[in-house]
């Protein structure tokens, strides 16, 4: 394997990681106010219902996107790499420079211990209630997981690492809060969506010019110099944007 | 609970958060796609364009929330 096609496998490992830190962190967050609020039983099993329907997702859609042929399979998975990527990266710089509120897991974690206690005041079985609301937690957030997990192993048959780098960070996410036992509130969550952003809009403008048929100078080595690109913009955006809102002040 | 209806609520969420960026994404690619293919541009500007409309997009999207949350 050349510099470029490490450069490529790394890069869909490190953003599949990376992405389901951020996720996995979100969810953590709601599995573990419903076991402490409910105990672990209701948690471990929506939490497991969930990780299986995501799996399924996994095996149904991996084969269909193999039928897709790679330059039509490249633009489509580009362009929802452009948006998606391009989106998390404004949202970053916006949370970074303070024009939108940060994610809180400890205000997560306080409010949806309250609504819990708020339903258990009505309900006299809460059990499936606090099942259903880790299900939802962890389907919801792995959500984005799978769409990452597909979209930067598909275009070059990275389907297995990428989807090891996410489970990588499920292992660790779950180790850290089995030991900690309260949010992860410290995690530098907004700079890991920076990070994410950089990386999958980076992919996605690859992916999209190898799907309309241009064959970028360097080859591989070309997705390395997107990400230093985004990376540079965005820091840019980023400091010029906090200027603006200085001189605003 | 309607878990059907959040899951489709996040999914747009994820592709539609902001509807003008997207949209600006999607022309972006369509207009380069459409030099190459139909007006048989050399792939290299395409994807030339491609690199600095998306720089520009980001950079817009960016500034125009920033402008939004001042006035």
């Amino acid at each position: 394997m050349d510099t470029g096609s490490w450069a490529v496998v790394a890069s869909a490992v490190g953003s599949a990681f990376l992405a389901s830190l951020v996720e996995v962190v979100e969810a953590f967050t709601i599995i573990l106010a419903v076991g402490t609020l409910r105990g672990w039983r209701p948690a471990v099993v929506g939490t497991l219902i969930a990780l299986a329907v995501l799996g399924l997702l996994i095996v149904l859609l991996g084969p269909l996107i193999n039928l897709v042929p790679l330059p039509v399979l490249q633009l489509v998975i580009g362009m929802l790499l452009l948006v998606f990527g391009l989106g998390w990266l404004r949202k970053a710089i916006l949370r970074a420079a303070g024009i939108i509120p940060f994610h809180d897991e400890e205000a997560i974690f306080a409010s949806e211990t309250t609504r819990l206690a708020e339903v258990a005041r009505h309900h006299t079985s809460l059990d499936w209630i606090a099942g259903l609301t880790a299900f939802k937690a962890v389907l919801l957030e792995g959500l984005e997981v799978v769409f990452i997990v597909l979209a930067v192993g598909a275009g070059r048959a990275l389907l297995w690492p990428a989807a090891v780098g996410a489970l990588a960070a499920c292992a660790g996410i779950l180790c850290v809060g089995a030991i900690i036992h309260r949010p992860l509130a410290r995690v530098p969550e907004n700079s890991l969506k920076f990070g994410v952003g950089v990386m999958l809009s980076a992919f996605g403008l690859f992916w999209t010019g190898e799907g309309i048929g241009v064959s970028w100078p360097g080859r591989d080595l070309a997705l390395l110099a997107f990400i230093g690109l985004f990376l540079s913009v965005s820091l840019a955006a980023l400091s010029l944007v906090r200027r603006k809102s200085m001189v605003a002040l | 609970m309607n878990i059907l209806g959040d899951v489709a609520k996040e999914l747009l969420a994820m592709f539609l958060a902001d509807a003008r960026l997207t949209l600006s994404i999607l022309i972006l690619v369509a207009i380069a796609a459409m030099l190459v293919d139909w007006l048989h541009v050399s792939p290299l500007l395409g994807g030339g364009l491609l690199v600095v409309g998306t720089v520009l997009i980001l950079v817009e999207a960016v500034v125009r929330e920033t402008n939004r949350s001042e006035s």
